[in-house]
């Protein structure tokens, strides 16, 4: 299957094979991080579906109503939870000598790979819930614009840094070269 | 050349003609901020209140601004070269300095519109590789020392960046400019007739819409109130809305007509050192370099009238820092025939590597699958849900069904990839064709995707992501798409060449 490209000059094979490559899981705590910033939204819809129920003059306050009203948000929370948990085994990094690959999806899957001297920056950053657990999410700037850029969440403070470290060790080097 | 950069070595300041450019520049700039609000105040005149007439102090009152801050604009700009650096002082009330090291100039574009055009001017725009503002502007300059500033400083860039052995052997090749395609009158009516009318008629149909919309509150009062007096001529709704239908079109016909003219209008694509250059236009008159290193894809399309003429649209996609200069970033080439497409691609990129390769295909699934998603289960669900409320006349859907089988099939007929060592080339098209052609090693990143069908099968997506869009080959089969990213990667990752 693999000579399907024979008007290469180089043996497809001989090159690393980025399935080949060695993968880290992100830290475990992201998954409350994502459970937590997940829950949120259908808390929120939780509580007004309720209070538009109860302050109603309209509607009866019966459990039926209740259930009505409610029923399918939790329903729906209860998929996103299942979801989020399923899926998180999926997001993996990959550092290589001259590349960065984040795989991630469940249903959906998505492996982008970076190499090192298409970077043009990257950056440290956390939000809100992510402060709770002390943890940190990498994002790598490409000239390809949004679609390009990659953010691994669920890095500890240390693994952030130094990988940052490394990314911006190379690309700097490469700029040298490139000169 | 020396009497440039002396010439400007102390700080000057532009053409006084810029103080009408700028002055024109910010009276449009408020109509189309507050257009609505004039408007208003004409139409509702007669009311003739207080607050109208404070509407009216207001707009004299920004148009004095208008004026005061052209002409304080003009007076606090100024522009010099110093020590291969590029540098502009500006600003009224915020003063900036701006230092631009000439290496960091990406292109230099001059431009004329009908101002500049009767004063003899040209505004000179300066792209240079930054982050985030990415451009310059020079309102106003002679045309002739915009031109001696434009070639001086890209000289002296060139002298500082391509110190590579290669830059030289270029040099010798094309010293002079070489005309590659220069379109006539006849040209222009040929790709105006031949522009898809279509879009121009919902470009058309969204722009009378929006200024409704700005207009009134509430649209549909407004069109029935309006129609009520032609009650009569409405039962005949078929035949109003066919006039309409051919009113629309032949505007529409004529809108694209005229503005292919007048964008177009005798153009000139020439090849030069390090790349191309346009030059194109009647009351807006633009001039652009395109650096062929900053080149990030080349496509090439027509459509079923343009195939009659033979004709391509080409269109060379640069990479842009700014998101907002995306759409600039684009530059369409209408009425090539196949072979200045050629001669475009083989300036632009390796020559020896622009030939045909192995064409190959992606999955047969893929077919069924836009077949069942956007012919069958649509028609399927309009005709059933039709059929129980309008009766048999609800078959004629299924008529969507043999048409989403028939562009299908030729989607899928044309739906290819080529590839060799340097260049990816995407063939595709439903009505008319569409080529792509990348080169491997000025991809940014490479993402493969999988829903959970394609896993199912062991098929996937590779996208290429450039500094200018990306490209999509969809349903290949896994192995392939790996051996596709281990490839492209390895080609990025080996390359040392200026992909920027």
């Amino acid at each position: 299957m693999i000579d399907t490209f024979q008007n290469l000059s180089i043996d497809l094979t001989s090159l690393p094979e980025v399935t080949q490559s060695e993968f880290n899981q992100i830290e475990r705590k992201y998954l409350r991080v994502s459970l937590i910033s997940r829950s949120i939204l259908f808390f929120l819809m939780l509580v007004a579906a309720i209070l538009i129920v109860s302050l109603s003059d309209e509607i009866e306050k019966g459990l039926f109503e209740f259930g009505v009203s409610s029923g399918p948000i939790l329903l729906l929370w209860s998929f996103s939870i299942f979801y989020a948990i399923k899926a998180f085994p999926k997001k993996k990094y990959s550092l290589r000598e001259k590349d960065i690959i984040y795989s991630k999806g469940l249903l959906w899957q998505t492996r982008t790979a970076i190499p090192f001297n298409r970077i043009q920056h990257a950056e440290v950053k956390q939000g809100p819930i992510e402060r709770i657990f002390k943890l940190h999410s990498l994002k790598v700037y490409t000239a390809g614009g949004e679609s390009s850029d990659l953010v691994i969440p669920g890095l500890s403070e240390e693994n952030a840094g130094k990988i940052k470290e490394f990314i911006m060790g190379k690309t700097a080097l490469d700029g040298v070269d490139q000169h | 050349m020396e009497s440039i950069s002396t010439k400007f070595s102390q700080p000057s300041r532009q053409s006084r003609v810029a103080i009408a450019i700028i002055l024109i520049k910010f009276v449009r700039f408020t109509i189309r901020t507050f257009w609505p609000i004039a408007l208003s105040f004409f139409i509702g005149r007669k009311a003739g209140n207080s607050f109208e007439d404070i509407i009216g102090y207001v707009a004299l009152g920004i148009a004095a601004i208008n004026l005061i801050g052209s002409v304080l604009t003009y007076f606090r700009f100024y522009f010099h070269i110093e020590d291969g650096a590029f540098i502009i002082d500006k600003g009224v009330l915020r003063r900036t300095k701006t230092n631009i090291p000439f290496e960091r100039i990406q292109t230099i574009n001059l431009q004329q519109n009908i101002v500049h055009q009767i004063f003899g001017v040209v505004s000179l725009e300066i792209d240079t590789a930054g982050a985030k503002k990415s451009e310059l502007t020079i309102d106003a300059l002679n045309k002739e020392d915009a031109e001696a500033i434009r070639q001086f400083i890209l000289e002296e860039r060139d002298q500082l960046v391509e110190d590579t052995p290669s830059a030289e052997t270029e040099e010798k090749q094309v010293v002079e400019e070489e005309i590659i395609l220069q379109l006539g009158i006849s040209d222009l009516i040929k790709i105006g007739v031949s522009q898809n009318h279509l879009r121009s008629m919902a470009i058309l149909f969204a722009f009378v819409f929006s200024t409704l919309n700005e207009l009134t509150d509430n649209i549909t009062d407004m069109v029935r109130e309006e129609l009520s007096d032609y009650q009569e001529a409405l039962s005949n709704g078929w035949v109003v809305f066919a006039g309409s239908v051919v009113i629309v079109g032949i505007i529409s016909f004529f809108y694209s007509l005229i503005n292919t003219v007048l964008k177009n209008y005798d153009l000139k694509l020439a090849a030069r050192k390090g790349g191309l250059r346009i030059v194109r236009g009647l009351l807006n008159k633009e001039e652009i370099s395109i650096n062929k290193s900053k080149v990030q894809n080349i496509s090439w399309s027509d459509n079923p009238l343009r195939r009659l003429f033979h004709m391509y649209t080409i269109q060379i996609e640069q990479a842009s820092s700014a998101q907002a200069d995306q759409l600039k970033a684009k530059i369409k080439i209408p009425g090539s025939y196949t072979e200045q497409v050629l001669r475009v691609l083989s300036i632009v990129f390796p020559k020896e590597f622009i030939r045909d390769e192995e064409k190959h295909r992606v999955s047969i699934l893929l077919k069924y699958r836009i077949f069942i998603f956007s012919g069958l289960l649509p028609a399927l669900m309009a005709g059933g849900i039709g059929y129980f409320t309008n009766g048999l006349v609800a078959l004629w859907a299924l008529l969507w069904i043999g048409f989403v089988w028939l562009s299908v099939t030729i989607y899928y007929k044309k739906r290819s990839f080529e590839l060799n060592d340097e260049i990816l080339k995407n063939n595709r098209g439903t009505f008319g064709n569409h080529y792509e052609v990348l080169q491997l090693y000025k991809v940014q990143a490479v993402s493969i995707k999988q829903s959970w069908y394609q896993r199912r099968k062991d098929l996937a997506s590779v996208v290429f992501h450039t500094a200018a869009g990306s490209l999509k080959i969809p349903f290949i089969p896994l192995e392939q798409a790996e051996a596709l990213e281990n490839f492209v990667l390895y080609k990025i990752e080996s390359d040392r060449r200026k992909w920027m």
